[in-house]
């Protein structure tokens, strides 16, 4: 039987639910019995799409032009991927920053009526014109799908008129996935299919591909480099700062791993299916733990189980001493936690590095992946509340007025207008990543919880958005079977 | 009728209309739109301005329908109702709009019938039907005046002589909204009278539910609200002046202050005597720093209210030579076209510059590339920083979008502004 083609849409996979307001004992229970159940909320705030994400993992690749066919609100996230280019670049030394080029379509109500396929032709040639670049991608929108735009055919019949760049096409249209890493997955999907394209090429000795996505920081791609170095590895960055010949030469590794749980792990699997490259799908490096098991995980792909132990040992007995300090400043207070799947899961292994104790944890999926964190969480942590939720403020504003911690690690937005100090892990300017960047954030939190006068007088003087009621009700009110 | 457009500056309608409902004080979005539309358009306007967003809901925290397959299948109005329940039941609001995404609109859900039923109740909400691709985020400045004027001022409120709207100054699109509006507020106040911002000292619903009975709509933009102007005065019969661009300076704040003084009837002695207090205040400043900023030829990359105020206020009161203006912004109207050119033009002293009309960012690097005249100073948006650096001009990130500054209540604008703006152009290199 043939193998069947992975969809890109992240709740294909069995097992993998989106809403749910529960325990952590209570989710490794429910979980292993098979009865976490697909569920919606009846209420809800926004979401990120997938376009999001397809946009923003590519937008640093050279000699390549953006396509967005769609409205011109669309590209509204990709100033994020912009500003983290920009920075990036300034980060790398580099002189005269470049914008990327993005080019909108701008479907409007003529398209919509007639289709907007001659906007997407003439938004190629100008690419064509332009920049004569090596990459155009073309990036499916809600407006398109539903139109019927049919943006392969028009690609396939493009790519005959423009030979010297390579054309792909993009399905991320929004309302396909309520998972936003799907649109990691489209990406990926598509530049196997139109870059790849099942072709073998000699391999590369001691070549590893490691995958990043936009929100690493210089600091960190350099650490995990340094480390990677360390057990004899030639990294391949991608597609992060890289470009179609870094691209091209993902089949010539000799084993894969990601910075990120969610980012290329799918792709990772096709990569082993289409071109036999082993790869490490483990946790994000950060923290001591998830900092050795990310490293012991590449290291046993590529065979070098006893090198890598002892420069696990050398950098624990460096750390280490350094971590205790942390922990008589952390040790015992409790914490709050939310974050994307792969740094939620992360920043909650980091904590136990300081001795801090989990009241509260959300993420926004639920499946095997978390359920292997979510028992080693439980081994550690006796009681704490699972929201698994995209941010959904609302819920945490009302689980944090209940739970009171000491400090919360996420987005800082709703939680300090509570007056609880801050830390936010996703920062993509400043290192997070590797042994040293645990110090860089343990430094972080201590100091937030040390001096919160900000967060505390903010609250005094400003308002969540909230009805007093509403921090009465349950959290999960809204979450509907 | 959109343009393709490269880099384009700022969000679809739907993110100015999130945008502007974001600036008024407890005012309450709900987005009846595919997953993404929440984060996208307020990181279209909010998130390149500046760094300062709606404090009460933005991005993911906007109530949203969040369509998905099933919606778009088989229509998403109960999905809306139950959100728009869920947004009431919990979120502190004094008045809630349905904002209609591309889904929405292209699948035909008929979202009135479904805030009809609110209404019924008792509850204000108000539909906005004017999905994401039908323009960009300038439009959904005046679609938002519109919803007002037909669905929430109210009619028949006693006429307040001093009471005057202030329009054309769009929040988050225009990154130095708040501090502009706050100077405006300021000089305005000097002459006796009451403004009505509505984005700025916590005014919110309330206030625009009462705004038809003001004396005097003043427009300060070169082309934006020709529309909502008309209406307004049709429906409740207030007049409006437009000042044809943003004020930045004593030359131009004072042909403001003229203009509002003549159109209200002030008291001449007054308005003479705010207006000496104000130059004096200015050129007291100037005098502590002559020869400090050294002279330079200037472009300016902005939307056209930013490019008209830096042109003339650099150009009339501060001597240096205007070489190349580019309006960064979709103008359709031949008559706004001539009215922008026209304000341009008429400089005091300096000879007139290049105009050019464009939005995209690949033809407004070539405009600048290709200047025959040297530009030593470019005054322009993030975007502009590539070429700046590329042509080694100094760069001053002065307009949307902005994404290298943080902006509290800063303002180019008025009197005071024009003080802000010279310390800023100080070049020590």
């Amino acid at each position: 039987m043939a193998k069947v083609q992975y969809s890109g849409v992240r709740e294909s996979r069995p097992g993998r639910i989106n809403d749910l307001g529960t325990t952590g004992k209570e989710a490794e229970e429910n979980f292993r019995k098979g009865c976490l159940k697909k569920a919606d909320r009846s209420f809800a705030q926004g979401l990120q799409c997938q376009q999001i994400n397809s946009m923003a993992a590519l937008m640093s690749l050279e000699d390549s032009v953006f396509i967005s066919h769609s409205p011109q609100g669309c590209v509204g996230c990709s100033i994020m991927a912009v500003d983290m280019y920009r920075v990036g670049q300034a980060h790398r030394g580099i002189k005269n920053i470049k914008n990327p080029r993005i080019i909108v379509t701008n479907i409007d109500q003529k398209s919509v009526v007639f289709g907007g396929e001659q906007k997407l032709r003439d938004s190629v040639q100008k690419a064509v014109e332009r920049y004569h670049p090596k990459l155009i991608f073309i990036y499916a929108s809600c407006a398109s799908g539903i139109i019927g735009d049919d943006i392969d055919a028009i690609a396939s019949d493009l790519q005959k008129e423009y030979p010297d760049a390579v054309i792909v096409p993009i399905h991320c249209e929004g309302f396909k996935s309520k998972i936003c890493a799907s649109g990691f997955d489209a990406a990926f999907l598509s530049i196997n299919k139109y870059i790849l394209k099942q072709e073998r090429i000699p391999k590369e000795k001691g070549l590893v591909n490691l995958f990043a996505p936009t929100t690493i920081s210089f600091a960190d791609q350099k650490e995990m480099e340094r480390m990677l170095a360390l057990i004899g590895v030639k990294v391949n960055y991608i597609p992060f700062y890289s470009s179609l010949e870094k691209i091209k030469r993902i089949p010539a590794a000799e084993a894969s791993t990601s910075i990120c749980k969610v980012f290329a792990d799918e792709f990772m699997k096709t990569l082993w299916e289409d071109y036999e490259i082993p790869y490490s799908h483990t946790v994000m490096p950060i923290g001591i733990r998830n900092t050795d098991k990310w490293f012991r995980g590449i290291a046993k792909v590529l065979g070098k189980e006893q090198e890598v132990e002892e420069i696990i040992a050398r950098e624990h007995q460096r750390i280490e001493p350094l971590v205790a300090k942390l922990r008589e400043r952390l040790q015992g207070k409790r914490v709050f936690i939310c974050g994307g799947t792969g740094r939620s899961f992360a920043a909650a292994a980091l904590i136990d590095d300081f001795g801090m104790e989990l009241v509260g944890l959300e993420t926004p999926t639920y499946d095997e992946d978390a359920q292997v964190d979510i028992e080693y969480l439980n081994g550690i942590h006796k009681d704490y509340v699972v929201d698994i939720a995209n941010m959904q403020p609302f819920e945490q504003v009302n689980l944090i007025n209940k739970l009171k911690p000491d400090a919360f690690i996420g987005v800082p937005e709703w939680a300090a207008k509570l007056g609880i100090p801050t830390t936010h892990v996703l920062d993509g300017k400043r290192p997070t990543m590797g042994y040293d960047g645990l110090l860089f954030l343990g430094n972080k939190i201590a100091d937030q919880l040390q001096n919160p006068g900000f967060n505390v007088k903010l609250s005094q003087h400003v308002k969540l958005p909230y009805k007093a009621s509403w921090y009465e009700e349950d959290a999960f009110k809204y979450i509907i079977k | 009728m959109s343009q393709i457009l490269e880099n384009p500056r700022g969000g679809c309608v739907l993110a100015g209309i999130n945008s502007i409902l974001g600036a008024l004080h407890k005012v309450c979005p709900i987005y009846h739109a595919g997953p993404g539309c929440c984060m996208q358009t307020s990181a279209a306007e909010q998130g390149q301005s500046g760094h300062k967003n709606s404090c009460f809901v933005s991005s993911v925290s906007l109530p949203s329908s969040n369509m998905l397959e099933k919606e778009v299948v088989f229509g998403g109005t109960d999905k809306l109702r139950t959100t728009i329940q869920g947004a009431l039941d919990i979120i502190d609001a004094d008045a809630y709009f349905v904002l209609t995404g591309c889904t929405a609109g292209i699948i035909g859900d008929d979202i009135v019938s479904v805030t009809d039923e609110f209404q019924a109740k008792g509850y204000e909400v108000y539909p906005i039907e004017t999905p994401g691709f039908a323009g960009d985020s300038n439009l959904g400045y005046e679609v938002v005046w519109n919803t007002m004027i037909d669905q929430v001022i109210e009619e028949n409120v006693p006429k307040d002589e001093k009471l005057v709207n202030i329009f054309g100054v769009v929040p988050y699109h225009d990154p130095f909204w708040s501090g502009t509006l706050e100077e405006i507020d300021r000089i305005l106040s000097e002459l006796g009278l009451r403004v009505n911002t509505f984005f700025t000292k916590h005014q919110g619903i309330a206030d625009v539910k009462k705004c038809s009975g003001a004396a005097l709509n003043i427009i300060v933009n070169p082309w934006l609200f020709k529309g909502p102007a008309k209406k307004f005065e049709e429906k409740f019969g207030v007049p409006s002046v437009r000042i044809p661009g943003l004020f930045v300076g004593a030359t131009d704040t004072t042909k403001f202050v003229r203009t509002v003084a003549e159109a209200l009837h002030l008291d001449k002695a007054i308005v003479d005597k705010v207006i000496q207090a104000e130059e004096d205040y200015v050129y007291s400043y100037f005098a502590q720093a002559i020869g400090v900023v050294s002279w330079k030829r200037f472009a300016v990359v902005a939307d056209a209210s930013t490019a008209v105020g830096i042109t003339r206020y650099l150009a009339n009161d501060f001597s240096f030579t205007p070489v190349l203006v580019v309006i960064a912004e979709p103008i359709f109207r031949a008559e706004d076209k001539e009215r922008i050119i026209a304000q341009i033009n008429d400089l005091e002293y300096a000879v007139p510059p290049r105009v050019v009309f464009t939005a995209d960012q690949y033809e407004i690097n070539q405009a600048l590339c290709n200047e025959p005249g040297e530009i030593t100073l470019l005054i322009g948006s993030s975007n502009e920083r590539e070429v700046a650096l590329e042509k080694d001009m100094q760069f001053i990130l002065a307009s949307f979008p902005m994404s290298e500054r943080l902006v509290f209540n800063r303002t180019y604008a008025g009197y005071r502004g024009c003080l802000t703006f010279t310390e800023d152009l100080y070049d020590n290199l």
